[in-house]
């Protein structure tokens, strides 16, 4: 048969990213020490530590020790994400290059980016000193790192619109106001509010790790027990941020499905 | 007169969420104790933190943390390539098209589901304890990490090939195995090659905290002058490591459009 051949570029640019991806490996193995014999004993260790936390520690005083902590990330990473959605909406215009002008919207995305880049466990440990320990320190870091994602993300929703009914209401003689208020906010609305509870579900892992640094939440409960090897207990832990993480996810999938989706609507004529 | 439809009435959802949210907002507020005048007060102290940071000492950290950065990226690197292959024949078993056991299926998803719920920090913590400290509990939790985000975007990608090519592939013979591996495989590579991209720039952002707790890079020389408010130290490390993270996204941006 008469197969057309596989262009050499191709060809090429294949065998060139698998000798990438096995020298990385191998410069990064060597270079940590990560040796077979390590490798191998690997699952062995690991099945002890599960072991050792089943079954886990159930007792009333376990309980209501880690319940509080679980239910403080909550709310750190709900507080947080406020803080998020309503500095970044207005920046979110600021940003969008078809609304704002083009210099302004060049200066604010870089902004965002700059915020974007520091983690939120970088964040808090720089806040740590000012607002002390807990679970402001947390807020504070996870919110502002919110203010720079959910602004990148609203900020090119804003620029996908329809210019169609801005037009329509300049035509109609409004400002700039109106045009804001009734031709892209409608229409950004749902998918920035998505946004929002998608963050929030990004947000509580967060919020669920900043306790290591003490800013509060479930994370220093947990680098505490295994510190003092209570591991029971520190399978509590992470039994209970499990299951508050999947149930805090399906109901946000669920309402965010609702929210794009919209609600079926009988129009009588 | 022109007959409008008439606006609907808005939804149970906007009656009750709405505000449901706000007092849920006011209610996170005062549990995580913010209180203006408290938070002003702070602010005052805010040189302990400030004056440091903007009077880094770049020297101390060039000499001090290059070494641990090199070992972060090396740790990037490893975890982010062993995560996602093992991800590769995992994802088609995450998905329907190419997984008609439902309970196999079921099982798998839920696997990648549980360990996507675990944040990688705590992978990090329970890893140093089983294996103990250093950069090898930071690969393995990476590893968790990009093995999750891959299976993930891999399977949901899986859904959506187109199941044409399968078919011929059965119909001409091939066994389950083969035609998965002769058409559903080169249908989903060049995606994987950019979630892999995606993945590895992820997991230079998350090595880069691994060391707060003892997994090895950069965050272990962070976590100790942080004790000690070195912020005169941490500050030109950060900067290091954002002008590294750039480079490296920058680069990848450059593959990803040259493969894609």
């Amino acid at each position: 048969m008469n197969l057309p051949k596989q262009p050499v570029q191709q060809k090429v640019l294949k065998y060139a990213i698998t000798s990438l991806i096995v020298a990385g490996s191998i410069w990064s193995a060597s270079g940590l020490e990560i040796t077979l014999e390590k490798i191998l004993k690997a699952p062995e260790q690991i099945a002890i530590l599960v072991g050792a936390m089943f079954p886990l520690d159930l007792s009333q005083e376990a309980i209501e020790r880690i319940l509080p902590k679980v239910a403080e990330s909550l709310f750190i990473a709900w507080a947080g994400t406020v803080i998020g959605a309503i500095f970044s909406f207005p920046i979110a215009f600021l940003a969008a290059n078809n609304v704002a002008v083009n210099y302004v919207s060049e200066a604010t995305k870089q902004i965002l980016n700059g915020i974007r880049a520091f983690p939120e466990l970088i964040l808090a440990f720089v806040f740590l000193p000012i607002t002390g320990l807990g679970a402001l320190t947390g807020t504070l870091a996870i919110g502002i790192h919110s203010i720079g994602t959910l602004g990148k993300l609203s900020s090119e929703v804003i620029e996908g619109i329809d210019e169609g009914p801005l037009e329509a209401i300049k035509s109609s003689g409004g400002s700039k106001i109106n045009e804001l208020l009734f031709g892209v906010v409608p229409q950004v609305m749902p998918t920035i509010t998505s946004y929002w509870l998608y963050r929030f579900e990004i947000n509580l892992r967060a919020s669920a790790v900043l306790g290591v640094v003490g800013a509060g939440g479930v994370g220093a409960e947990l680098i505490n027990q295994l510190r003092f090897r209570d591991f029971p207990r520190a399978g509590t832990v992470l039994v209970a941020t499990v299951v508050l993480v999947l149930t805090v996810d399906t109901i946000s999938a669920a309402i965010r499905r609702r929210i794009i989706k919209g609600r079926s609507i009988k129009i009588d004529q | 007169m022109i007959n409008l439809p008439k606006k609907p009435p808005p939804s149970l959802m906007v009656f009750l969420g709405i505000p449901a949210a706000f007092l849920f907002s006011y209610y996170c507020f005062s549990k995580v104790g913010f209180n203006l005048s408290d938070f002003r007060e702070n602010l005052q102290n805010r040189y302990i933190v400030t004056d440091p940071l903007f009077n880094p000492k770049w020297s101390w950290a060039i000499e001090n943390a290059s070494e641990a950065i090199i070992e972060t990226i090396q740790i990037a690197i490893l975890a982010s390539i062993v995560g996602c292959f093992i991800a590769l024949p995992l994802s088609f078993y995450a998905s329907q098209t190419t997984n008609q056991n439902k309970i196999s299926f079921f099982l798998y998803k839920s696997f990648l589901n549980l360990v996507r719920t675990i944040p990688d920090l705590f992978w990090a913590m329970m890893f140093t304890v089983a294996v103990g400290l250093g950069p090898f509990a930071g690969v393995l939790a990476l590893v968790m990490f990009s093995l999750a985000i891959m299976g993930k975007l891999l399977s949901e990608t899986i859904d959506s090939i187109d199941p044409g090519p399968l078919e011929a592939a059965k119909s001409s013979g091939a066994s389950h195995n083969q035609s998965v591996f002769t058409s559903a495989l080169p249908q989903v590579l060049p995606n994987f090659t950019a979630y892999f991209l995606y993945i590895f720039e992820l997991c230079i952002r998350a090595s880069v905290i691994l060391g707060l707790v003892g997994a090895g890079g950069v965050g272990r020389i962070i976590e100790t002058q942080r004790i000690f408010l070195r912020f005169d130290r941490i500050s030109p490390i950060i900067v290091l490591i954002l002008v590294v993270v750039i480079l490296i996204e920058q680069f990848s941006v450059w593959l990803r459009r040259r493969i894609l």
